[in-house]
């Protein structure tokens, strides 16, 4: 009675067994045809393509503390002491410059009102000099970035643009008589005009800054930057408000100073 | 959540800003005109020659139509990061993106030489100022540039051009995964993804409003200034 039961038990342990070496066996030779097949180079797939040119690294801004924002005005409207509609109207922005180009504002801040609306301050081309008030996001176009900026040394009678905080171009500058003093304060350039005028040279920037003493002068008496034909005058204090620069500087700083860069007088 | 997001649903109007109730309140003719405008400007990038030999007048207008995608999620991003409204990670999330999609520009625009189109002027209404208004068009923009380089793909004739446009497709894929989970919405939602035809990613982009025609500061004329 008790010789069956192992007899079973060894039968089953051998069956076992040979399974075990058959599928050990049949493990081997699939991994090997496998080995094989990666290693033929009839088989491979190709190398991917070289890309025809190559991405660069991604791009960090520059630093923030160098860039200015500067939009085109839209739609003409009351510039407001505050951000909100019922706000006192302290100017009026156009929609274009005396120069028939398009206006420009400075960015500076901006808020919302109760509804919800935005407002934006912005740097206005008026008098008194360096005036600043709201006006609706609505009625200014797409945002530009500048990183220049120009610094009008009244005593040293001379200019510098800088350029992400470094300077990169210098000059010696006429600037107003003493009766028509050049403005001192926080300006922007609004436009570029391409002279037909000698007096004026070849190359000519509006700025927002106003003469407060020139003020029936035609167009309302606005400063601009520009070449001169009279170069033996500079550097010294010989225009009415304007700052003159000779002619190959003028034209040398046409090529670094885009519209919207901030002009600091002082 | 799941949101089928266009460009065209955004309403950037309501609490954000007015200047695109403007948009949406135009009159049917001077809608069009903008539209006309935006889609000048991806229309222009199926107007060039090639830029040498060595590729074709089909691949560099393929180029160009990426570059102008390319440029608006830039400028978008720049402008995010400029106007400094954003938080958390969705600040670093437009840091990082505006970094590759400048990138994309500057590779895209080495790559044409001078048969790269011009930026256009853009105009984004106050959108880069609200988290909200960001997440929701930024979504819009990876899934319109991810669908759109999908379309293109394979008309692509140079294996070598193909393998650039392909790698930076996938990169859009991930930002649109990123910006729809700072959303809040699903990031792969489906199994397959559908192409976006230029003609219909012209009419989405054209119908923002955010393509715009910028006025001219500069001119040629006797100044009048104090002089």
């Amino acid at each position: 009675m008790t010789a069956r039961p192992r007899r079973g038990s060894l039968i089953a342990s051998v069956v076992v067994a040979l399974l075990l070496i058959v599928s050990a066996l049949l493990v081997v030779r699939l991994a090997g045809s496998s080995a094989v097949s990666a290693s033929e180079p009839d088989v491979a797939l190709p190398a991917p393509a070289s890309p025809a040119f190559a991405i660069p690294d991604p791009q960090a801004l520059g630093d923030p503390r160098h860039v200015a924002r500067w939009s085109t005005v839209t739609r003409a409207v009351p510039v407001r002491d505050a951000p909100r509609a019922d706000a006192n109207p302290i100017a009026f922005l156009d929609t274009r410059t005396p120069e028939r180009t398009a206006n420009v504002v400075l960015v500076e801040d901006r808020a919302a009102d109760r509804a919800g609306r935005l407002w934006i301050l912005v740097r206005v081309p008026a008098l008194p000099e360096n005036l600043t008030g709201w006006v609706p996001r609505a009625a200014l176009g797409a945002s530009e970035f500048v990183r220049t900026r120009l610094v009008v040394d009244l005593k040293g009678l001379d200019a510098t643009l800088r350029s992400d905080g470094r300077p990169v171009f210098r000059a010696e500058i006429g600037i107003g008589k003493p009766a028509w003093p050049t403005p001192t304060g926080e300006f922007y350039v609004r436009s570029r005009i391409r002279s037909l005028s000698s007096f004026y040279g070849p190359l000519a920037f509006g700025t927002s800054a106003r003469s407060a003493v020139l003020t029936d002068w035609p167009d309302g008496g606005f400063v601009g930057i520009h070449g001169t034909n009279a170069p033996d005058l500079l550097p010294g204090r010989v225009s009415h408000g304007c700052i003159r620069m000779r002619n190959v500087d003028i034209l040398r700083l046409g090529r670094l100073m885009p519209v919207g860069t901030p002009v600091t007088i002082r | 959540m799941e949101i089928d997001l266009t460009l065209d649903e955004l309403d950037p109007a309501g609490a954000i800003c007015e200047a695109h109730e403007n948009v949406h309140r135009d009159s049917r003719a001077t809608f069009l005109r903008k539209a006309t405008v935006g889609g000048a400007a991806l229309v222009g990038a199926l107007s060039v020659v090639p830029a040498g030999g060595s590729q074709s007048a089909n691949d560099v207008d393929i180029l160009n139509y990426a570059l102008t995608l390319e440029y608006l999620q830039a400028s978008f991003y720049t402008e995010a990061k400029r106007v400094r409204a954003l938080r958390g990670k969705a600040r670093e999330a437009a840091e990082v993106v505006g970094a590759v999609e400048r990138a994309h520009v500057q590779a895209l625009r080495s790559a044409l030489g001078s048969a790269a189109v011009a930026r256009p002027t853009f105009n984004f209404a106050g959108v880069t100022k609200d988290q909200r208004q960001f997440l929701k068009t930024a979504v819009a923009f990876e899934d319109l540039a991810v669908g759109a380089y999908k379309a293109q793909a394979p008309r692509i004739r140079s294996k070598p051009i193909l393998a650039v446009a392909v790698s930076i497709h996938s990169v859009e894929a991930r930002h649109a995964a990123w910006m729809r989970r700072l959303f809040g919405i699903v990031p792969a939602a489906s199994a397959f993804d559908d192409p976006v035809s230029k003609p219909e990613a012209t009419r989405i982009v054209a119908s923002t409003g955010f393509i715009t025609s910028s006025g001219k500061t500069e001119r040629e004329a006797e100044p009048r200034f104090t002089g």
